[in-house]
């Protein structure tokens, strides 16, 4: 995918990225800290945002071949299970009773499809919607702060089904994090965003351990305990 | 109450085509509201234009407008040298399902409009994240609101069932025609017979009742319909 020259501007506000590429098939993470444009970014490539210029390659996808998944994730009025079909029903795909079984065994769900799906827990439903997100087989993910309050065993969950699916067809991932540890365990490429400008791109070895740009050294300073004290 | 109640109060006030007339004007008000107040709130929520406010502030006027004006308002309009007088629709029901409809349509539409306002922007987005096509997008967003419409439906209905200025005016309380179990009352109320009046009263509340009682089972079965 690439990105040229996409501009946004949303009141003092502007998102600005004169030229990025990222690789299909490949773990993208987006570090920076809060208000820099991640998540503009995010919309702008799912298209929920339209850019004021520029352009963005999705190199052959359509709309039908991306989601999103945030930290908020919105649930329909109904059960588990229709929540987590929903992708299929739009795509007029039937949904086989040993896929649906399989995704909801790997998060947990499997006794919990015929429930109302807002009654369940927030770590529940963001489990729900990440596995909703992956059911359908798309080729581009964006998961935006979806990791952010889990505890420990449900982002290992959330790890283990991403590298799972990237071994079996590879996906090209977007994960916006602030969660450090798990961008440098999951990630192939890491880019750091401030000020609504993507300033650095490299391998998690480059933009983790041996940062050169001034900003990205600032933003990992303040997460050194977090960070450097878990690796 | 002499011996004779019920057959004397049967024939003089017109009780059983006063059921079967307000049947019919509520039903068919309430669906020509619905149908038209739906539709413009999702067109007023997906549309921008330079007077949008206005509208909404003389929408929100027009949920509290006195039925009685909308009346007076209906029935210059259906008289004979009305512009609509071609339509012979004063003092029949047709005139009172209009005039229902002008009163009721504003209210469907106004509050289908709110929850639109706040639901439909987040539903957009999320069936944009599954790939969803616009028609379909539009389809959740009146599946995830449904039980929000069908409050405002409620609301409507009762409203048209309970009204009593608009119709006297443009139906005219004509006998066996197009008097109302409202206007019945009242017309018995005017004539002294208050036990009448509160006997038709409680005929009134107990078939909203029933009315309510039949939409809320088959919303019930709908919403378990659509849990597997």
């Amino acid at each position: 995918m690439k990105i040229t020259d996409l501009k946004r501007q949303q009141g003092e506000f502007c998102l600005h990225i004169p030229s990025a590429t990222f690789e299909t098939g490949k773990i993208h993470g987006i570090i920076g800290g809060n208000g820099s444009g991640k998540t503009t970014l995010a919309k702008l490539i799912i298209g929920i945002l339209s850019p004021d210029s520029g352009t963005i390659d999705y190199e052959g996808l359509t709309q039908q071949d991306i989601t999103m998944t945030g930290q908020k994730p919105y649930l329909l009025h109904t059960s588990v299970y229709q929540n987590l079909i929903y992708p299929l029903k739009i795509r007029h795909i039937q949904p086989q009773k040993d896929v649906v079984e399989y995704w909801l065994e790997k998060a947990g769900l499997q006794h919990k499809q015929t429930q109302y799906a807002l009654s369940l827990s927030s770590g529940e439903q963001q489990k729900l919607s990440f596995i909703r997100a992956l059911i359908f087989q798309p080729k581009l993910v964006i998961v935006d702060e979806t990791l952010s309050n889990l505890d420990p065993d449900s982002v290992h969950l959330f790890e283990s089904i991403m590298l799972e699916e990237q071994s079996k067809h590879p996906i090209t991932w977007m994960t916006i994090s602030h969660q450090l540890v798990h961008i440098s365990k999951l990630c192939d490429q890491v880019h750091f965003m401030e000020g609504g400008q993507l300033l650095q791109s490299g391998t998690p070895e480059q933009m983790l351990y041996h940062p050169t740009h001034p900003s990205v050294i600032q933003y990992l300073s303040n997460t050194e305990v977090s960070f450097k004290g878990r690796m | 109450m002499n011996n004779g109640f019920f057959s004397e109060f049967f024939g003089t006030i017109g009780m059983l085509d006063s059921i079967r007339v307000t049947l019919i004007m509520s039903f068919f008000s309430t669906l020509i509201a619905s149908i038209l107040g739906v539709s413009l709130a999702i067109l007023l929520e997906r549309s921008q234009f330079p007077l949008k406010k206005l509208v909404i502030r003389i929408n929100r006027t027009l949920m509290g407008a006195p039925p009685v004006v909308i009346g007076l308002l209906s029935y210059m309009l259906l008289r004979k040298r009305g512009p609509l007088g071609f339509l012979g629709w004063v003092f029949t029901i047709q005139g009172m399902v209009f005039a229902q409809v002008l009163i009721i349509t504003p209210i469907i539409c106004g509050m289908v409009y709110t929850y639109l306002v706040r639901q439909a922007p987040k539903i957009r987005a999320f069936a944009h994240t599954m790939g969803a096509n616009p028609w379909q997008t539009n389809l959740l967003i009146l599946q995830e609101i449904k039980n929000e419409i069908y409050f405002s439906i409620v609301s409507g209905y009762g409203r048209s069932i309970s009204e009593v200025g608009a119709v006297f005016l443009v139906g005219g309380n004509i006998k066996n025609s197009t008097r109302t179990m409202t206007t019945a009352i009242s017309t018995l109320k005017g004539a002294g017979d208050y036990y009448e009046g509160v006997f038709l009263g409680i005929i009134l509340m107990l078939m909203a009742f029933v009315v309510q009682t039949v939409a809320d089972t088959l919303r019930k079965e709908v919403t378990e319909d659509e849990n597997y």
